[in-house]
């Protein structure tokens, strides 16, 4: 058995310690050890998009990133989105008004996905959002409820 | 996923150094590796990780040619302007991989070591044998579900699909693997599965890939990268063509053409003999068509597959006609 | 007929009045904690020193186990417990949702006896996630495998058994059929489709002494405690089980599984909490999807195109060791006015999970069936398709003969074909084109029942001014929370913000499944009861009681409106709070159900919260009672490569009253865009020789991504129905999924010219000439 690792993760602005085994993710470590649950696993495959978080701002899938990989860089989830918790990012807000979600499950994902969408310009016209919102699964069937969010949020974010 | 240890590469030396330890792997992206590993594929003992190696995410663009060094991301490489400039197939093929996330982590490096989907390749609890798992076992997926599988370049011991989209677009413009000082060229560095479909790549153990070049070409430049499938979006190609056309001063004389064709071969596939049959002729709807057939020369379904030896003739001609602005 | 008041609220955006009350868009109450990562669902509980336990499944499809060898994973690190066949608590048989005892025998959650692959088979309880894992991956199992009939496909599977309760038939259709001037007859498939809510199955238990708390996403959370109290002997009591957020089911998670027993015995052998994730690849045969159907139909129809005999013969999938019926007929019986039908089912045993019901079970696969069929028929007799369906229109239930409560249908067709512009459509197949796409505009209708259960709820009304609902039952996306504190909200006359609602715990008041789409319209029906209670004692303490201020106005009644409580004809008004700080109370509670007064025993509670015994058919009474839809869908397919992309979708839906249009429509558009998927991409692929669905993961089992998915009108028809509820809706949330899939078989058509019966359209299909 290799030797546990101790980490520090830089998750949401704050620095946290963990010891962990070499091969746990960085969706475990933020679900199972440091009780962030807002990221989601629905496949633990990369096939979904539902674990969705942002590594020095480029959203990536938690489940396939190494927890001990991405120790140094930034690491936001849903949690860290509005730190101080007042109010709603737009893309939430947008979220929320549009009924862009049902169950909620993939919603966190979407939504990390959709705030890094339209930081890379990849939200310029529906056909766009909707290809580049299509690595997160959503079987509730909020899609044209999604596009009709990013749209709004992009514009509020411009 | 069994235990490993995990190591951070200080360099490009050290990460050739601990490459070489039996059972290491390195860990570019982590889409593949990872994914692999949770499904028993893989089975690291030691893990290296270069994702914190400097100098290796260079994307560079002049007269000669691209260098993208192998730690660039998919995602970076796909929106970089003068990628899309001068090589747009390989900026296309990028963007319709995976998806965004992934194209966020996913390095041109380790995109060349992407395996198989097959999935009797992926599924090791439930069938024991695949030759590319376990050389000499056998090849479950004969006689399975084969609705995705190769009808180019297969052999007795293998018909998994390479899944890959970005080689399919660097074999069709000649690109050169750099490991280190040693250069292979794309078309070189992927191996047919005859009967050792368990090497994928002519690359040794403790060599890593540093990057790749796609020398520049008027062809590259009028490119594109066609890929049909089921879904829109988030999924592998039942076909995709890449191509590249140059035409003579008349502007329907084809000067050069390049071909290659993506989810339908062992390996990201050159097709010559299209290239050949077009090369001279006048780029008309006809003429192309009846070129692409050729593509599927050798070509050998498996039963649930054989729609792609009718599909990929198909997504090559479109694919000229497109760039040739006739589609 | 139903006579509708003209005044009454039609549940759409013009319903006027305050902007929460019941009928208005209110935003989902529950949203913002989803959108904040804040909704803790069922794995996201983490007691202390809990343990994680990872399953094992077979890897043959029929035979049995000769040996296990578990050593090699017990002495991996960090391992606590294997749980094999050999080692397997037995657990108590249970009642099953119809009410009836499953076996006589004990129930083993893990057997040597195996029936298909990917049977639970093992568990490996460890101290980490990941220990679990790798020692899951250790366990030696020998097995001897037997022959096994992978699919109905296989001709060992034979016709297999007919099911004579499930037959339907008036007059003689089989003569009709022969003789009938026109014939259509053609066999329309479906493969096997699967759930995959996004939160995959799985949960975290933990006893302390005989008390038992699961944490699951549960769609019925009554019959789950059921389930587990029989289990291990205890009473219902004793089980709690906590569901305030449910990752989608859309049918899969109103039961405890295989794997519920696994993980509660786990933590009673090992007196610790363990949870259990139930990987991806494995929930694809932890509990069954829809199974595959066939049915051949066969229409007599006049050269008019008057229907003149419907005959279907139809088959399901089933396991070798359970039964679930597909009920096929379910629209083919219902949908159009025939003089003559015989309807017959057959299940077919296969080694496979037992298939389970998957949105709209029966009502999909069956106007799968007939609407693809009557548009065969619109073709051959030269009639527009929407015109045959109104040729045929069932002016009454011609199964049951008995009047619709509504049936918007008419007006579906009507409003859909206006906002489509089905009117400018070319009958012609082929006949429109774009590029390289050929463009095809397909009609197709569906239904779903509405199901009646009673319900229960329990309103607070507090001293400072906030109020409360409570139930135990969920809400999976479907917008319980919202509609509730709407109901609440209208019936006390209270802001609805003030209003909290308290949702999927077996600790409140009981409530049956979250299913057959009767939910919304049950609950309503109970909160607004329960609500309307309170609302009077409130206003009956403001009279009556000597502290009030209100009792020397000896007024008959109160208002009471945003919180405020007023006389009838002016004077001073006071808060709710204000008047209950008066009168010295910290609250008023009342809990209300719906079942009869002369049946609402404990005894009939528990079965009408356990069973699906209390559940009226929608047939029971003077009415037949079902909700409606249209969808008109045009669809662009490659005429080289066969790809089929839906480009525009205007549906026209009765679901009856909406308590929130805006959720509702999100439950319309939700069905929508699973029928495309499922039209278009969904199928689980069974290794012919080892019965494996290989495509057992979202990469490979295709549902529909965001780029799949066009803009989608939806407009609704509906009008209160208030035979169908308490308040005036129909069903919602399976009725979307109803034609949508043979409405786009019916496009491709229109677009090719090539008539595809076997879903899902995959490109394959339309290769070639």
């Amino acid at each position: 058995m290799s030797k546990p690792l101790k980490i520090k993760l830089h998750v949401n602005g704050v620095a946290r310690e963990l010891v962990i085994e070499p091969r746990v993710t960085l969706l475990d470590a933020l679900r199972e050890h440091l009780n962030l649950t807002g990221s989601k696993k629905g496949c633990d495959q990369g096939q979904c998009g539902a674990c969705t978080v942002h590594v020095d701002g480029e959203r990536v899938l938690a489940c396939l990133t190494l927890a001990a990989q991405v120790e140094g860089r930034e690491i936001t989830t849903v949690e860290g989105l509005t730190p101080d918790g007042a109010e709603l990012h737009p893309v939430q807000a947008a979220f929320l008004k549009h009924d862009a979600f049902q169950c909620g499950y993939c919603t966190p994902g979407q939504i990390m996905s959709a705030v890094a969408c339209i930081r890379e310009g990849h939200a310029s016209s529906d056909a766009e959002i909707r290809e580049y919102m299509s690595g997160n699964l959503c079987r509730c069937g909020a899609y044209p409820h999604i596009v009709a969010a990013v749209r709004e949020a992009r514009e509020a974010l411009s | 996923m069994r235990d490993f240890t995990y190591a951070r590469a200080a360099s490009v030396e050290d990460a050739r150094r601990l490459a070489q330890q039996s059972g290491a792997m390195l860990l570019a992206g982590g889409t593949t590796l990872l994914d692999l590993a949770k499904c028993g594929v893989a089975r690291p003992d030691h893990v290296v990780d270069i994702t914190h190696l400097k100098g290796l995410d260079a994307i560079e663009v002049t007269r000669e040619g691209a260098h993208l060094g192998a730690l660039a991301k998919m995602s970076h490489v796909a929106d970089d302007k003068a990628i899309r400039a001068e090589f747009p197939a390989v900026s296309e093929a990028l963007w319709q991989a995976a998806s965004a996330q992934l194209r966020n982590m996913a390095t041109i490096g380790g995109n060349l070591m992407q395996r198989t989907r097959c999935a009797y390749f992926r599924d090791p609890n439930s069938f024991a044998a695949c030759n590319k798992r376990q050389p000499g076992s056998g090849c479950a997926a004969r006689g399975g579900i084969t609705r995705n599988h190769a009808v180019l370049g297969t052999s007795s011991s293998c018909i998994a699909t390479n899944p890959g989209d970005l080689a399919v677009a660097l074999v069709a413009f000649d690109a050169i693997v750099h490991l280190g000082d040693r250069k292979v060229p794309v078309d070189d560095f992927f191996l047919l599965p005859g009967a050792t479909p368990d090497r994928e790549q002519a690359i040794e153990p403790g060599e890593v890939i540093t990057a790749v070049s796609i020398p520049a070409s008027a062809a590259a430049r009028r490119s594109t990268y066609l890929k049909v499938r089921d879904r829109q979006s988030y999924e592998f190609a039942a076909a995709s063509a890449a191509v590249g056309l140059d035409l003579e001063a008349d502007g329907r004389t084809i000067r050069d053409i390049r071909v290659a064709l993506g989810g339908v071969a062992t390996k990201p596939w050159r097709a010559h003999a299209v290239e050949k049959a077009l090369k001279g002729k006048t780029l008309e709807p006809e003429t192309v068509m009846r070129a692409s057939l050729l593509a599927m020369e050798g070509a050998i379904a498996q039963g649930d597959n054989h729609y792609k030896i009718d599909l990929a003739p198909r997504v090559i001609a479109r694919a000229i006609l497109k760039v040739g602005g006739l589609a | 007929m139903t006579p509708v008041a003209a005044k009454m609220k039609r549940g759409d955006s013009t319903d006027g009045g305050a902007a929460s009350a019941l009928g208005s868009r209110l935003s989902r109450i529950d949203g913002p904690a989803k959108i904040k990562g804040q909704a803790r669902y069922g794995l996201e509980h983490h007691p202390a020193n809990m343990a994680y336990a990872v399953i094992v499944q077979s890897t043959i499809p029929s035979g049995h186990i000769r040996a296990i060898d578990s050593k090699p994973a017990e002495a991996a690190p960090g391992v606590l417990l294997v749980i094999t066949p050999d080692n397997v608590m037995p657990l108590k048989p249970i009642t099953t949702w119809t009410g009836a005892p499953s076996s006589d025998k004990p129930y083993l959650a893990l057997t040597r006896e195996i029936n298909f692959t990917g049977q639970h088979v093992a568990a490996v309880i460890a101290e980490t996630f990941e220990q679990a894992s790798e020692a899951a991956g250790l366990l030696r199992i020998d097995y001897e495998e037997k022959e096994s009939i992978p699919s109905y496909d296989d001709p060992k599977s034979g016709a297999g058994n007919p099911l004579d309760a499930m037959a339907v038939a008036w007059g003689d259709a089989g003569r009709a059929f022969a003789e009938a001037p026109v014939r259509i007859e053609q066999t329309y498939r479906t493969p096997r489709e699967y759930n995959v809510p996004i939160e995959p199955h799985g949960l975290v238990a933990e006893w302390q002494g005989d008390m038992l708390t699961v944490w699951e996403p549960s769609q019925w959370v009554n019959f789950m405690i059921h389930n587990y109290a029989e289990w291990y002997g205890l009473p219902d009591e004793k089980v709690r089980l906590i569901s305030p957020y449910v990752g989608g089911g859309f049918g899969s998670k109103a039961f405890a599984l295989g794997h519920g027993a696994i993980a509660t015995m786990a933590a009673k052998m090992l007196n610790r909490p363990v949870k259990l994730a139930v990987t991806r690849p494995q929930t694809f045969t932890a509990f069954g999807g829809r199974p595959a159907t066939r049915q051949t139909l066969s229409l007599g129809a006049t050269k008019e195109g008057n229907l003149l005999s419907i005959v279907q013969k139809g088959a399901n999938e089933t396991s070798v060791d359970g039964v679930w019926v597909e009920p096929l007929a379910s629209v083919t019986a219902l949908m159009y006015a025939t003089p003559n039908l015989s309807a017959r089912q057959n299940i077919v045993p296969v080694n496979t999970v037992t298939p389970c019901a998957l949105r709209a079970p029966g009502e999909n696969p069956s106007a799968w069936g007939i609407e693809c069929a009557i548009d065969e028929l619109s073709y051959e007799v030269g009639i527009d398709p929407v015109a045959i369906r109104l040729l045929n229109y069932a002016e009454e239930d011609p199964h049951a003969k008995k009047p619709w409560s509504t049936r918007r249908l008419r007006e579906a067709y009507e409003e859909g074909a206006k906002a489509f512009g089905w009117a400018k459509r070319n009958p012609k197949p082929r006949s429109m084109r774009d590029g390289h796409h050929l463009i095809g505009w397909g009609v197709a209708a569906g239904t779903y029942p509405v199901r009646r259960t009673a319900g229960e709820a329990l309103v607070r009304i507090f001293a400072d001014g906030r109020a409360e609902v409570a139930s135990s039952g969920i809400d999976m996306g479907q917008g319980t929370y919202t509609i509730l504190a709407q109901t609440a909200a209208e019936a006390i006359g209270m802001p609805v913000e003030q209003i909290e609602v308290k949702l999927g715990d077996s600790a409140l008041p009981g409530a049956p499944v979250a299913g057959g789409s009767q939910l919304a319209n049950l609950m309503t029906g109970a909160v607004h009861k329960a609500a309307t209670a309170a609302r009077d004692e409130l206003i009956g303490l403001a009279i009556n009681d000597p502290k009030s201020p209100f009792r020397e106005l000896q007024a008959n009644t109160l208002s009471i409106a945003d919180g405020v409580i007023s006389p009838p004809r002016g004077g001073e008004s006071m808060s709710i709070a204000e008047l209950l700080r008066r009168l010295g109370r910290d609250k008023i509670e009342v809990q209300r159900d719906t079942l009869p007064e002369n049946a609402n025993s404990a005894a009939d509670k528990l079965a009408t919260y356990n069973t699906i015994t209390r559940m009226r058919s929608p047939t029971d009474g003077d009415y037949s009672l079902h909700a409606w839809c249209v969808h008109f869908i045009e669809v662009r397919v490659d005429e080289d490569f066969g790809t089929v992309r839906v480009s525009r979708v205007v549906s026209a839906l009765d679901s009856g009253r909406l308590y929130n249009p805006k959720l509702a429509e999100s439950q319309w558009k939700g069905g929508i865009i699973m029928g495309i998927g499922q039209a278009l991409l969904e199928e689980g692929l069974v290794d012919p020789r080892q019965g494996r669905v290989i495509n057992n993961n979202l990469g490979d089992y295709l549902i529909a991504t965001n780029a799949d998915i066009p803009d989608i009108e939806v407009i609704s028809v509906g009008v209160p129905d208030f035979h169908a509820s308490a308040l005036g809706g129909k069903a919602v949330g399976e009725l979307g999924i109803v034609g949508v899939a043979p409405a786009i078989a019916n496009a491709v058509y229109h677009a090719t010219g090539k008539r595809i019966r076997e879903l899902p359209i995959t490109l394959e299909k339309l290769l070639g000439d």
